[in-house]
């Protein structure tokens, strides 16, 4: 098509006297996120935290599983050294048994918690892209269909994004256990209520808070297509788009879809952290992954039991879990900066 | 009794002063107060405070004394029954508090008369706990020791049949179909106590709430804050008798804390005494402030694992040896526990009556044989059809939400799938109604403990596993072991007792496994210095006999 070729014309209407190289919105973004150097640390952070749940089974020095109970609780000296109130075997009221063997020290059954925080990666990471997936999936479809249609379809939409929006994530999640765990063990093999729980089981129990997370992760992404669409909808690239014989999905894909991505990268990379945190506050309260999975979640809830006596425990796993969300919230951060058009051309 | 210690600790108060002392109870609330429907150790503790009975087990002694008799007779009778008489003490009133005034009142009736414990009150009590409709998870433990309560208990008898009643205001007389040396242990428990017939009553189902109870005991209940906490005030109208002398603390709190809590409110002096924390111990042990205050005892409640006897893969007696012969208890006490606990080969607690000791009868008890655990498996494998442990379909361990019972649980998760190639899912509920939803409906595999209500191994062996009884979740059912429990119940020999005893013993946790005994318990307590504790040896603490210094 004709338009399609003319992209230059438009782009000159400007009167620039010195010619400059032709920068796309995306390279431009780039270069600028590169000068972020927090935005930058917390990329380096996250491809690493992504290397480390892939290649969980080679770094991690112990299957998460693996008990030694002789070993519970016991603790390498440095760690000891690093906090004060924790004192080794042999002094005045120590407690604390001494073991090289693990570099975080050991949990009350004896497993190593550095092991546990690697393969607890697996888990937080999940979430953090099974999250986005769902809501951006199903929040974008929702979303542009609603605003580039607007009128009943809209109203519709909208008010059935209302209507989740008003059902509390955690009860529905709570409500789900019920039914799928506590029933798994007298429901008949084959049944619906088995398959799902067998699935669940063998994900370690992440099943329902991917369920969970993905039921009700959509309802703000959709709004938020949806005001975007409405901005963009009456421009007149649009309209001119339109006049020339656009079809309607070729002008949402082609012509709304590229315009908005920016916010909605930008939304969508400050919400990982929110899910990270709800797989852990739901492994918390116990209604995460099934034990032995580790989840920093599980691991913190575990640790915090003993706290006093014992603070590697639930500290190692929470600095894990700091660590990656800080890490989010920074590229989602200078995303923002990067991605956003009134930036553009400043350092 | 259920064993369920409520998270929690004791706060003490004496003079008109603050409130000071606080013991562990579990997290969560406590389902009820009201002795007919009573069953957990949390539950029943406050109730031993609140209200006596006939007879009341000495803590310290573990022996049966008076409660509000002051003596009984009994009279075995020509046709093998026995008819105990029992005297009651004269002029012990019914009381509430009052947090209007602040203060313990007594009750007085229509007529402006004060209300005091009669023959008819226990009467009413027993018929109250027996009676079908008010479904006392307890009844059934009284049922064998009164005439004509069986027949009353299970819908078809009249309540004039049921062989208890008051001669006078402070006599009564009780009819028993045999002798058995503890039924006077009985009629002191707490679904054999006196109950106020007019406040029930007229509040229904409320009447335990502070403002509406009658209580009779060393202390009234002064405020019942739900998943919070549960005050006693002393009630100084209790005149004191054999077992039970007036408190000295002015009031006992005791609060549902989770264990970290309770264990972080007990160092910062807001609570008087704790249980510790299985994982605290080193630290508590090592510790020069804390190991001054830390208390051990005896606890005589056992740790076991039950399983559905009746469907399932469980329901194949080998497959419940396998899974109880491949637990390594020994490694459990020692690694999780720590505190110097007995690894349990009967289901008995060792320190009973007529209860059989383990080492006196080895071959009996269930022991940790991985070897024979995995033949055991093949055979289970084999007759329930199954080419591998996978073919099993998806088995739950289910367990009530503590740290200790989840280390435990995980423990023994990686016992079954190391020895046995068995992989089980884990399933934490809540404390709260735990039990009540094992009797409901038994998981495949699940976690239970019992403590004892009186020192006899009968109170293990027959009032929990024989088939009829309401406390047998598992649905084990075995017709000799039926006949061993019940023939001991009325031997007067105790060691031919104790030999019936490890036979059934045998049955039970070898032969068939319908349950997986796990170790004894014992008492790990830190009580602040200036508080004293009666040491109990009965797993209830008896707040009437503690005391404390400023």
């Amino acid at each position: 098509m004709a338009v399609a070729e003319q992209p230059s014309t438009t782009g000159n209407v400007a009167k620039i006297e010195k010619k400059i190289q032709g920068e796309s919105l995306w390279s431009d973004s780039w270069r600028r996120l590169r000068r972020n150097r927090l935005a930058l640390m917390g990329g380096i952070i996250i491809i690493g935290a992504v290397l480390i749940a892939i290649f969980a089974s080679l770094i991690a020095p112990f299957p998460y599983d693996k008990q030694t109970l002789s070993d519970a609780n016991s603790a390498p000296m440095w760690v000891i050294n690093l906090f004060p109130t924790m004192k080794a075997q042999g002094e005045p009221g120590g407690y604390v048994k001494v073991s090289d063997l693990y570099f975080l020290g050991a949990d009350n059954l004896g497993r190593d918690l550095f092991s546990r925080i690697i393969y607890g990666s697996r888990i937080s990471l999940a979430v953090a892209f099974i999250g986005p997936l769902f809501s951006i999936v199903v929040g974008m479809i929702v979303g542009l269909i609603a605003g580039y249609t607007g009128g009943k379809t809209d109203n519709l939409l909208m008010r059935a994004v209302d209507l989740m929006y008003a059902f509390p994530t955690t009860l529905f999640v709570i409500l789900l256990l019920a039914i799928f765990r506590g029933g798994a063990s007298e429901a008949p093999q084959g049944s619906f209520i088995y398959t799902m729980s067998l699935i669940d089981r063998q994900m370690g129990g992440l099943l329902f808070v991917f369920i969970g997370i993905g039921l009700t992760s959509w309802m703000g992404m959709a709004r938020l297509v949806r005001g975007q669409v409405l901005s963009v909808r009456e421009k007149e690239y649009i309209e001119a788009a339109k006049s020339l014989g656009a079809r309607n999905r070729s002008v949402v894909v082609r012509h709304i879809m590229p315009n908005i991505l920016g916010p909605i990268i930008i939304a969508e990379t400050l919400t990982i952290p929110t899910y990270i945190s709800y797989e852990a506050f739901l492994s918390f309260i116990g209604l995460g992954v099934n034990p032995p999975t580790p989840s920093w979640g599980s691991m913190i809830s575990e640790g915090a039991q003993r706290i006093t006596s014992y603070p590697n425990q639930a500290l190692f796993p929470a600095m894990a879990l700091f660590l990656v969300m800080f890490a989010f919230n920074f590229l989602g951060d200078g995303l923002r900066d990067a991605l956003d058009p009134r930036m553009r051309g400043s350092d | 009794m259920m064993l369920a210690v409520v998270g929690g600790g004791i706060m003490a108060q004496d003079g008109g002063g603050t409130v000071v002392s606080a013991i562990s109870m579990v997290s969560g609330d406590l389902l009820t107060i009201d002795p007919a429907q009573a069953e957990a150790s949390s539950q029943i503790e406050v109730i031993n405070q609140i209200f006596i009975g006939l007879t009341n087990q000495d803590v310290v002694t573990a022996e049966t004394g008076l409660g509000i008799a002051t003596g009984f007779t009994a009279e075995p009778q020509d046709d093998g029954t026995v008819v105990y008489t029992f005297t009651l003490q004269e002029g012990i009133p019914w009381v509430r508090y009052n947090a209007d005034s602040g203060a313990v009142e007594q009750l007085t009736d229509a007529d402006g008369n004060p209300m005091v414990v009669t023959a008819q009150d226990v009467v009413y009590g027993m018929l109250r706990s027996l009676n079908p409709e008010t479904a006392s998870p307890y009844s059934y433990v009284l049922v064998p020791y009164i005439v004509g309560a069986a027949e009353f208990n299970a819908g078809t008898g009249a309540a004039d049949a049921v062989g208890v009643v008051a001669v006078d205001d402070l006599t009564v007389q009780i009819t028993a179909p045999d002798a058995a040396s503890f039924a006077p242990a009985i009629y002191g428990l707490w679904m054999s106590r006196p109950q106020p017939q007019a406040i029930i009553e007229e509040f229904g189902d409320v009447w335990t709430e502070p403002e509406n109870i009658a209580t009779n005991g060393p202390f009234a209940l002064k405020e019942w804050a739900h998943d919070e906490s549960i005050t006693m005030i002393r009630n100084p109208f209790w005149p004191g008798s054999d077992s039970i002398p007036q408190a000295q603390l002015e009031e006992v709190t005791l609060r549902f804390l989770d264990t970290p809590q309770q264990f972080a409110e007990y160092q910062a002096g807001t609570l008087d005494a704790i249980q510790v924390p299985a994982d605290q111990l080193a630290f508590v042990q090592a510790d020069p402030t804390l190991s001054a205050e830390y208390v051990t005892g005896g606890n005589p409640c056992t740790y076991y694992v039950g399983f559905d006897n009746t469907e399932g893969p469980s329901a194949n007696a080998h497959f419940r040896r396998a899974l109880s012969m491949s637990i390594d208890r020994q490694a459990i006490i020692d690694n999780i526990l720590q505190g110097g606990q007995e690894a349990a080969g009967f289901f008995t607690y060792p320190g009973l009556n007529a209860a059989p000791q383990q080492e006196d009868f080895p071959d009996a008890a269930i022991h940790y044989d991985t070897a024979a655990a995995q033949a055991e498996f093949a055979l289970a494998l084999e007759e329930l059809g199954a080419a591998s442990a996978a073919d099993l379909g998806q088995l739950s361990y289910v367990f009530n939400d503590t740290a200790t019972h989840t280390a435990i649980a995980q423990a023994i998760q990686q016992m079954w799938s190391e020895t046995l190639g068995l992989e089980v899912i884990l399933e934490a509920r809540e404390s709260t109604g735990y039990f009540a939803g094992l009797s409901e409906d038994a998981p495949t595999i699940y976690r239970a403990g019992w403590c004892q209500d009186y020192s006899d191994a009968n109170n293990f062996l027959y009032d929990v596993f024989f088939s009829a009884s309401s406390q047998n979740d598992t649905g084990f059912v075995n017709a000799d072991y039926d006949a061993l429990v019940a023939e001991a119940r009325v031997e007067g020999d105790t060691a031919v007792r104790v030999d019936l005893y490890s036979q059934a013993e045998q049955i039970l946790v070898n032969e068939q496994a319908a349950i997986a005994p796990i170790y004894f318990y014992n008492l790990q307590l830190l009580v602040k210095p200036n508080v004293e504790r009666a040491p109990s040896v009965t797993g209830n603490e008896a707040y009437y006999l503690w005391s404390r210094s400023s």
